[in-house]
């Protein structure tokens, strides 16, 4: 793997270098070429989507659909993010759900967190059980909950309110997120939370001024994770909110394209307002795919 | 104090605290998870309008399923998705880890681009694929123009229509991506260097070394793809393709959602439901038995 780069030749491969044919040099180069090329043609195959959304956004309303390959046509039309609120209140919707957002990660933070500072410190057997069952639950497919949610939720009489959208963040909202906590919280030596506890320190206290701040890195990349699952959310969004006013960004999407069905030029300005926070979020996380050392920072 | 953090179970005030902070998750994951998912598999042995209270129907909604060419259609496609699908990410994850787990900023570039697919919500994703597979001018089709292929009708014909909801499926794999990066990373590189220095070749090394330390992070993805793929057609089959043509994109999520949020029919959509998570739990259940028998076949060789 990350060997291949600096791997030693085996002998046979010196022994014919050493007898100047070269081989091994001119098939390495080889090698690497093609490695290149391999990789240009994978990037290039996952941009591609996010490329053609962008170039399509700015596209003119009033040019025809192309008949070729062009990125960008000019002239650009940048008058297609102005002209979404037209059809529906798609500025209303994004409030709505950044208000969301706004109220459901510091939330799931919260309780994520707890759970995974919990989990790493009590006895091996209560555990491995509360880490068993986080993943058991990780395997729950989120269809076999909709119906007795939406009883609940009509029972309380929240539908077409925020609050069922929020209600997940209670738990965590993802069984996966309290993992990554755990994952960290495991790394920090349990003579720091013991001599803490000597001095008089509850677990509270405990969590906030000693775990916390040594797994930021946690704390970060469940952030992102949470915010761009509750800006994205669609299922629960559609389940519970009936009136307009209370609709989030993705229901309005869809509004839109079921208004506009073949105006695409318009229907990608509207997927790059849903797409762009997302690739801020994705700015902070990148580090991480940069430097590639994802298990040294998550699991050592 | 000792008693405090001994490993033995002790409800000291310590313990009592842990407790307290653990509880949002477990009371949370209780009433939303755990009793919805005991409340469906109920529900599926009656009939529930949410309006009268449910009543017992004398197994009436799975014999209903016999009779029901719809939900015969919604699991067939979902069970050719998840066979097709789950076994292709998986092996996408594997070889694209296997590829970008080197140094350089290019690589670093790749394992970027790779996770970004998986981060777009999902309703603009649905609308880019919606564009891109446009029969007339979409993107896939100006592409397949230009190397000199004919245009395929992508939403317009079964087949094609069950291959884009697929390919798109494909297209974010990021979360098995990052965890097979994770996993080979933790792979002892010592012994893979013994490996080489001894003349394996690249298919031992992979045999022999890589493949068994991969299996419980392999095992995990399957597992959650299994379940997660039952879910995730949900938006790409009712946004991209819609039903798709004769009915070859309408899943069982989606069908699911009709029964239960169109026609009222909750009992009739719980049964559905269950039927979902039973055949969640034996893909599951099967592979788990596979792969331990496999293993243990493997340690006599």
């Amino acid at each position: 793997m990350r060997l291949n780069n600096s791997r030693i030749p085996r002998s046979d491969e010196f022994i014919r270098t050493n007898r100047g044919t070269n081989k091994f040099v001119t098939t390495r180069a080889v090698g690497t070429l093609i490695t290149y090329a391999l990789l240009a043609i994978v990037i290039a195959l996952f941009l591609f989507p996010l490329v053609w959304m962008f170039s399509y956004a700015v596209r003119s309303v009033n040019l025809p659909a192309p008949s070729q390959l062009e990125f960008f046509t000019p002239p650009l039309a940048f008058e297609n993010f102005a002209r979404l609120n037209e059809f529906f209140p798609l500025s209303q919707f994004a409030l709505n759900s950044l208000r969301i957002v706004a109220f459901a990660v510091p939330l799931t933070l919260l309780t994520a967190s707890w759970a995974g500072f919990a989990i790493a410190q009590l006895p091996p057997r209560a555990r491995n059980f509360f880490l068993g069952m986080s993943i058991a639950l990780m395997l729950v497919p989120a269809l076999a909950t909709w119906i007795p949610r939406f009883v609940l939720f009509a029972q309380l009489g929240w539908i077409d309110s925020i609050l069922p959208v929020l209600a997940p963040a209670v738990m965590g909202t993802n069984p996966f997120f309290v993992i990554l906590f755990y994952l960290a919280f495991r790394r920090v030596p349990r003579e720091v939370y013991e001599s803490a506890y000597l001095d008089g320190a509850n677990a509270l206290r405990i969590w906030w001024s000693i775990a916390l701040p040594l797994a930021r890195p946690a704390l970060l990349a469940v952030a992102i994770l949470a915010a761009a699952y509750y800006w994205s959310n669609y299922a629960d969004a559609l389940l519970y909110l009936r009136r307009e006013i209370n609709y989030t960004l993705p229901i309005g999407v869809q509004l839109l394209e079921k208004a506009q069905a073949n105006n695409f030029p318009l229907m990608m300005a509207a997927a790059v307002i849903m797409v762009a926070p997302v690739l801020v979020l994705f700015l902070f996380v990148q580090p991480y795919f940069l430097q590639g050392k994802i298990a040294e920072r998550w699991l050592k | 104090m000792r008693r405090a953090f001994s490993s033995r179970w002790r409800l000291s005030a310590y313990h009592t605290q842990l407790v307290l902070l653990l509880a949002p998750f477990v009371v949370g994951t209780f009433l939303l998870i755990f009793v919805p998912m005991t409340i469906t598999l109920a529900l599926g042995f009656t009939e529930y309008d949410l309006f009268s209270p449910p009543r017992w129907n004398d197994f009436q909604n799975f014999k209903n399923w016999a009779a029901d060419l719809l939900f015969q259609r919604a699991l067939y496609n979902s069970a050719w998705f998840v066979l097709i699908a789950v076994p292709l990410r998986v092996l996408g994850a594997l070889l694209l880890a296997m590829f970008l787990n080197r140094s350089g900023r290019a690589f670093g570039v790749g394992r970027a681009a790779i996770y970004l697919p998986t981060m777009i919500p999902e309703v603009a994703y649905a609308l880019i694929w919606l564009l891109l597979l446009n029969p007339g001018f979409g993107a896939v089709n100006l592409l397949l123009n230009a190397l000199g292929l004919p245009s395929v009708g992508w939403t317009l014909e079964p087949f094609p229509a069950r291959v884009s909801v697929t390919v798109m499926w494909l297209f974010q794999l990021g979360e098995g991506f990052v965890l097979m990066l994770a996993a080979l990373q933790l792979i002892p590189q010592d012994v893979l260097e013994v490996a080489l220095l001894d003349g394996a070749n690249r298919w031992q090394r992979f045999r022999y070394i890589i493949l068994p330390f991969m299996v419980p992070a392999l095992l995990l993805l399957t597992f959650r793809d299994v379940a997660l793929s039952f879910q995730g057609v949900f938006v790409a089959g009712l946004l991209t393709t819609e039903t798709g043509p004769y009915y070859t994109t309408y899943f069982l999520p989606h069908y699911v959602y009709d029964e239960a949020f169109g026609l009222f029919r909750y009992g009739y959509a719980s049964a559905t439901t269950s039927l979902v998570y039973v055949v969640t739990i034996a893909i599951v259940a099967g592979l788990f038995f596979a792969v331990r028998r496999w293993r243990r076949d493997d340690a006599f060789e």
